[in-house]
Parts: structure tokens; sequence; C-alpha cells
């Protein structure tokens, strides 16, 4: 069959997930929530646990599990929440699973990038924005939450969508899984031969190389080193008698495929951010509306100042009652 | 059963490559975390929360650019990954100044408030 899970069986937990979600939408009357919540958590650990009979051999870590447990559930709760800046509070808490996540999977400058970026700036700015677009109650009133924040909109069409994707994408991710090749095996250490630095760094601090020797690369394919100190002969290191440190890390791995392999892109990733922040600047400009008689007014007293600026001794007061400009002057109030 | 416990606590170097069925569970996550923020994108009618769903779908896109990464042992997913931050935090700037933008005009965040922009 070539199937992970039998597809029946698929269809069946997902119909069964999405009434879950369906019921832990929030409702303008009572909604039941943790019920909702409660199936839908089933259906995904059903899901998982039928994936991980199957790969018994090749289950991930039980990090993994942890991870993902609160990253959905904090997810779920994204969604259904009425209120917004506890919406945001539980996205941040997804954020740092997936971090999590990102970690097991070795890849950890993205992991705390993914903290730093995510849930500390643009978290922090969605907070910010939540604060400024919601009206505080009125001094001695109950807060209300807004109509639109306490009903979904068309949530059993929405879930039926979702969870048909779902159905479709996981068929077709989970047929055939178990066939997938598996990679070849990564010359892991040949970048080794570009950083002399770090290789001599190593070798100094394990006292493999002395005071005065050198060490060069033998052969750009194997990366492996001669070793020249004073006063011995040039010998061959194997990658046997390496120093457990004497490794690519994934910083240095994604720092050169940023910068050797894909030069430009943080260019062009640093446009993108200058133009959102030109944008942004733009469209949240404040107008400030003025009618002719106080635009007229405020060009006399940037007038004024720019004379008292020249000529300080002329004992007008520069805080003087508005008079209205003499209507004559058309192009007055223009300024 | 100690063979189960084994793996379940295993722990694997990043040179070793590991299997499909591994690399599955990731992409499992991935898609659910997709269609939750598709389902909250559609559902909800707060502008901002319709945003923070699309948050969740960039974030579930990172997760299985990743776990690809990981299992092909390849970089460019990891790289791919700074550019979908980038996109998000782009994106989260505008979306946010238009919503000011908006809240300035209607005092409101309803999605539907704006149903008269449609074409």
């Amino acid at each position: 069959m070539g199937y992970v899970i039998h597809p029946a069986i698929f269809y069946a937990l997902w119909v069964l997930g999405g009434l879950g979600i369906c019921i832990a939408l929030p409702r303008r009357k009572a909604s039941p929530q943790l019920l909702g919540a409660l199936i839908a958590a089933l259906a995904g650990g059903l899901v998982l646990i039928a994936l991980g009979i199957t790969a018994r051999e090749h289950l991930p870590n039980l990090y993994f599990y942890i991870f993902s447990l609160l990253g959905l559930g904090s997810a779920l709760r994204v969604i259904t929440h009425p209120r917004p800046v506890y919406a945001a509070l539980y996205f941040i808490l997804t954020v740092l699973s997936s971090a999590g996540l990102f970690l097991i999977l070795s890849a950890e400058f993205m992991a705390f990038a993914l903290i730093i970026v995510y849930a500390g700036a643009i978290l922090i700015t969605y907070l910010f924005v939540i604060m400024l677009a919601t009206q505080a109650p009125e001094e001695g009133e109950v807060e209300v939450l807004a109509s639109y924040d306490v009903e979904a909109r068309e949530p059993i069409a929405a879930t039926i969508v979702g969870f048909l994707l779902l159905a479709v994408l996981t068929t077709m991710l989970f047929r055939g899984i178990e066939k997938l090749p598996l990679p070849g095996p990564v010359a892991n250490n040949s970048l080794l031969t570009e950083m002399p630095r770090k290789v001599e760094g190593v070798l100094r601090n394990n006292d493999i190389l002395k005071e005065g020797g050198t060490v060069s690369v033998a052969d750009a394919a194997t990366s492996a080193f001669i070793i020249r100190n004073p006063g011995e002969e040039e010998r061959y290191l194997p990658i046997e008698q390496w120093p457990e440190e004497l490794s690519v890390k994934n910083v240095e791995h994604l720092g050169f495929n940023l910068l050797r392999d894909h030069p430009g892109t943080i260019e062009i990733a640093g446009v993108i951010l200058l133009m959102a922040m030109l944008g942004a600047v733009v469209l949240s400009r404040k107008q400030v509306q003025m009618d002719e008689e106080a635009k007229g007014h405020q060009a006399r007293v940037l007038a004024r100042d720019t004379l008292a600026g020249v000529n300080p001794g002329d004992g007008r007061s520069r805080f003087e009652a508005p008079r209205p400009l003499p209507t004559s002057n058309g192009a007055g109030g223009h300024a | 059963m100690s063979n189960l416990l084994r793996a379940t606590f295993a722990q694997t170097g990043f040179p070793d490559a590991f299997h499909g069925l591994t690399l599955a569970h990731y992409l499992f996550v991935s898609a659910l975390m997709f269609t939750l923020g598709l389902i909250g994108f559609i559902t909800r009618r707060n502008l901002i929360i319709m945003f923070l769903c699309t948050e969740l779908m960039f974030q579930a896109a990172a997760v299985a650019l990743i776990a690809f990464g990981r299992y092909h042992l390849n970089f460019d997913g990891q790289t791919f990954v700074i550019f979908i931050i980038t996109v998000a935090a782009a994106e989260a700037a505008m979306a946010l100044a238009l919503i000011v933008l908006l809240f300035r005009k209607k005092e409101s965040l309803s999605a539907e408030e704006w149903d008269e922009l449609k074409g």
C-alpha cells in the first residue's frame, strides 16, 4: 500500500479533530471551549500515537512530544481566546516551543533568532498595537469584550475547509514517506579547510600544535591536516585523532551558506525591512486637521519667531492671541 | 519496551541522518499548526488576531523548512527561515500600521467594518 497510516483512520481522526476545533471556537452563548480542546487534543494525540507505532524504530525523542504539545495547544488557544492580549501571549508560547523544536532539529542559531526576533520584537509590537487600539473602560464601568471578539465568523465552514486541506496534505505526506531515501554521507568537515584560524586555535588549545608550529591542509577533499612542530617530524593528523571541538558548528555552516553560497541575500532582506519601515511610517503618520484660521495663526507665529531670532529687541510677546487674517491676502492661509 | 524507551530519549547528534518517519512527525506538527492558523484567519473577526494567525502560518512553514533541511543535511532551509522571519517582520510592521490607521477612522478593529472596500 505504501501508506504509513491507512487513510480511512486519518479521515476519521480528522473529522473528530475538526469537531473539537469547531466546538472550541468562541461563541456568543455558552461555548464549551475546554471540551472542544480536549476532543481536538485527543484526535491529534491519536494521530501521533498511530504515527509512533508505525515508526517504532525511528521515534523522535521525548522533547519533540513536549514541545509539539505545548506549541499546538497554545496555537489552539491563539485562535480561540476571545481577548487579543491573551492570544498574543499564547502566540509567544507557540514561538518558544517551535524554537524548542528547532533546537532538537539542531538548528540552534535559528532557534535563538526566532526567540529574539519573534517573541522579543514582533510580538511586542503586536502588544503595543493591541493596547493602542483598545478602548479602556470608563470610570466605574465593567469592561466588556468587543462584539467581534466574542463570536467566530463561519466556524463550521472554516473548520471543514481547514481540515479538508489538512487531510489531503497529510495523506499525501505520509504516503510512501517510509521509502524516502536517506541522504548520502555529507562531507561535514570540508568547511574546516576554509577556517584555518579556527583549526589552528583548536589544535593549539589541545597541545597538538606546539609554539611555533604550523598546520596546513593535506587534501581538500578529506580535509586532513599536516602538523609541523619545531624539532619534530612532520606528521599527518587523521580524523580519529582530532579533538572533539574540531568540527563545524551550526552557526558556521549557516554563515557559509548565507554569505558564501547565497551572497547578497542579506542585503535584499535589509531592503525589504527598509521599505517596510518607510511604508509603516508613511501609513501611520497622523495628519493634523487645521482650519484656515488656525493655519494662518500658525504661519504668523512661525514668521514672528523667525523675525525674533534676527531682531530680538522688538519687545513683543510671542504668545499673542490669534488675530484673523486680512481677507484680501488670499494666499496667507497656505503657508 | 526498553527499545522504545531508548528511542524516545535518544538525542541524535547533528551529522547522523534521520529516517523519513521521524521527518513525518515534524511535518505533521507543521501541517496541523498551519491548519490552525488558517482556521483562525478565516474565523476570527479581529484584525489583529487575523494577522497573528498569519504569523502562526509562517511559524508552521519555518518548522517544515527546518525539518526538511535537517533531513537532507542541507542548510538552505535554515537560510530560508531567516527570510521568513524578515518577511514576517516586514508584514507585521505594515499590517500594524494599517490597523492603527483603520482604527483611527472607525474606532473598531472588526474586519467587517470595512466591507465597503470590496472591489
